[in-house]
């Protein structure tokens, strides 16, 4: 029982690693936590699964087409809702977000309708492979192995492109990055483009291990920002560590110790942490100059 | 002069007081010489929104009946309000039907917390109110006038569906996953119930939070109690999932469950076909029956909610509703909450597509429960349900 549980924690753990990831690169550019981030996701899957569903296309076509949705639906947030607000504060930013989140549930139940659909994945969700006595579902598998790989994509994007470098420039010193000829309020478009897009292969990925339906990100969401403050909110390598933890902790917990109150473990770690170590398991202390 | 001038005034005031008097007296809240108006709640947005469909089933049948003339010449305004299964919402929803918009009857709302913060109000309030969308205790105790029950008991529906597991299936390992609410847990209730009459003991009891999303633990919870067979009192999100989980880890019980997820076609359709064995108990007619009442509601549902899928959640918001408009039928044009209270006092084994209904005069709790039978059937790898038994009465 034990490695099944820490195999299934993994697994749920990858989608909020994916998930703290998209909150983490707004966060790490802009200060904002983006709390429409779920329902980006759900709509971006929601769009997805209407285009597989519609028009019968192969899952890799439906999920470019999928992205570049979400790359639109990130900059028209940015550019229509964040970009206009007047003298804006990070509070009212985040108020922003919440209000873009409910504009995004309300259009999700008047499209698709409250009714529950099944994802369709290309992967199998009950077929399984046995690693050494250990039963690993294909979906369980293949949801680690992508999130994992789309986190080592952005890890090399944000290290070693000219656009990942000025990304991490604009968070750091907007004013500089502007003087260093950096188009800063470009930059902050394709953040919020790049974060749609993990959210959107986040959203895929829940959606196929569960079902479809408008409030499926609440949850995932509010675990996806444990494992960000776990982490630390302003690493990339710790929203990974930080998710992985969170899923096998919140398994371990619920297997041995008590599952009504399996649930709530993400925000008593989110407590602990805030206690202990503010800035989360690896990221570094910030320190404000004055 | 002026004391003549002050007695016609006197007289006049006195008049004018005990005329309005009267004339409010026999005002009815909601009932007007052309028109009835009722209220549901039911979620059609958050985690329980595709039992939201029970609120437009009935609305379907409103259509209908106003279609068909209305009774005793009034037509019925319906006003459906989205509770998004949050009481808070419901309790709101329930001040808004009396305080503002002034419903003579509340007909149907899903969920047991939601009627829960709604029921003392609408009472107190003397609002008729038939067919709370749950099959709880609370609806028949303590024992409200203007309460009227349909739905079958949970404890009684799950204590027989045990019973259908263990004496007619052979299961002597059950297990119980449920919702961790007054719902589940009365689906818990009659199923410990039945295997402690039979001195055997329940060999796994897991819940889930409404909120959750993942149930891997859950999964390996049920497989390593080694359960020939397993119980579910969910809501369709956690149907699904717990399908799903148990499937990836090979674990393959024989699943039962309460007519609240008898919507085979959806659950079929959101489980990918894990669905497929399940024996679920039923509280009204197939989808296809050709029940002539059933021939004439989806003909009607073809012409007025095309764009409704026909399915159990959907036109059980008609088995709910069909009960309240015999009543108003039965109390004739002089339609008060006393009346309509009477006329449904007289329900003996009425039925629609639903259970047979009876009331009687309040003296006992089950006197206010109508619905007291459901059936078994097997779900069919096409979806399809293979009727197992006839109704059976499983309250006594």
């Amino acid at each position: 029982m034990f490695g099944q549980l820490i195999v299934s924690g993994l697994a749920v753990g990858a989608c909020y690693a994916l998930l703290a990831l998209a909150m983490v690169i707004i966060y790490k550019t802009s200060e904002v936590l983006n709390f429409a981030q779920g329902e980006m996701a759900m709509v971006s899957t929601f769009v997805a699964f209407t285009i597989l569903d519609a028009y019968h296309v192969p899952f890799l076509w439906a999920a470019s087409l999928t992205f570049l949705f979400a790359i639109l639906l990130g900059i028209f947030f940015e550019i229509v809702f964040l970009r206009q607000a007047k003298d804006p504060t990070v509070l009212g930013l985040i108020i922003i977000t919440l209000g873009f989140e409910m504009i995004l549930m309300g259009f999700a139940g008047w499209k698709w309708g409250p009714d529950q659909r099944s994802f369709p994945f290309p992967v199998s969700n009950v077929e399984t492979y046995d690693i050494g006595g250990l039963l690993i579902s294909k979906i369980n598998f293949w949801t680690i192995v992508i999130s994992v790989v789309l986190m080592f994509i952005l890890f090399l994007f944000f290290r070693y492109t000219k656009l990942g470098i000025a990304m991490r420039a604009t968070q750091q010193n907007p004013l500089a990055a502007r003087v260093m000829g950096i188009r800063t309020k470009w930059i902050l478009s394709f953040t919020w483009a790049i974060s749609s897009i993990v959210g959107a292969a986040a959203g895929m990925l829940i959606a196929a291990l569960g079902v479809l339906d408008p409030p499926m990100m609440m949850d995932p969401l509010l675990k996806g920002f444990a494992s960000g403050v776990l982490g630390g909110m302003t690493s990339l390598p710790g929203t990974a560590v930080g998710g992985a933890i969170l899923g096998i902790i919140e398994n371990l917990f619920g297997g041995y110790i008590s599952l009504a109150f399996k649930s709530v473990v993400a925000f008593a770690i989110i407590v602990l942490v805030l206690c202990i170590k503010p800035s989360g398991l690896l990221a570094k202390h910030y320190v404000k100059k004055v | 002069m002026i004391k003549r001038v002050s007695v016609f005034l006197c007289v006049a005031i006195l008049s004018t007081f005990l005329l309005s008097t009267q004339s409010s007296a026999q005002k009815v809240r909601g009932v007007t010489d052309t028109e009835i108006l009722i209220g549901q709640w039911g979620p059609q947005t958050g985690p329980a929104a595709p039992w939201g469909a029970v609120a437009r089933g009935t609305d379907l049948l409103v259509k209908i009946i106003n279609e068909e003339g209305g009774i005793h010449g009034r037509k019925f305004k319906y006003f459906l309000r989205d509770d998004s299964y949050q009481p808070a919402k419901t309790k709101a929803i329930a001040k808004e039907f009396v305080e503002q918009i002034g419903v003579f009857a509340v007909v149907g709302g899903v969920g047991v917390a939601c009627g829960m913060t709604a029921r003392d109000y609408l009472m107190e309030n003397k609002v008729p109110w038939c067919g709370p969308v749950t099959g709880v205790y609370e609806w028949i105790t303590p024992i409200q006038k203007y309460l009227f029950a349909i739905y079958p008991l949970y404890d009684d529906e799950a204590f027989n569906l045990t019973g259908y597991l263990h004496e007619k299936l052979g299961y002597k390992k059950i297990a119980m996953f449920y919702q961790n609410d007054d719902y589940g847990k009365q689906g818990v209730m009659g199923v410990e119930r039945y295997l402690l009459k039979k001195k055997i003991s329940l060999v796994a009891k897991v819940s889930a939070e409404v909120t959750d999303r993942d149930l891997s633990t859950h999964a390996l919870k049920l497989k390593n109690s080694g359960a020939e067979a397993v119980i579910m009192w969910t809501m369709p999100t956690h149907a699904a999932l717990i399908l799903a989980e148990t499937a990836k880890i090979g674990f393959k019980p024989q699943w039962a469950t309460s007519n609240t997820l008898s919507d085979s076609a959806l659950m079929m359709q959101i489980t990918k076909g894990l669905w497929a064995g399940m024996i679920n108990s039923f509280f009204g007619e197939l989808p296809d029956s050709n029940h002539p009442l059933m021939v004439k509601y989806r003909e009607w549902h073809k012409k007025l909610a095309p764009q409704e899928r026909w399915g159990v959640f959907y036109y059980a918001g008609i088995i709910f509703a069909e009960p309240f408009f015999e009543g108003v039928r039965r109390a004739g044009r002089n339609l008060t909450p006393e009346t309509w209270i009477s006329a449904m006092e007289t329900l003996k084994n009425w039925q629609g597509i639903g259970p047979p209904i009876s009331y009687s005069k309040p003296n006992h709790p089950m006197d206010r429960q109508g619905g007291k039978h459901v059936f078994y059937g097997k779900v069919k790898p096409d979806g399809n349900i293979q009727r197992l038994t006839d109704w059976m009465q499983i309250t006594k």
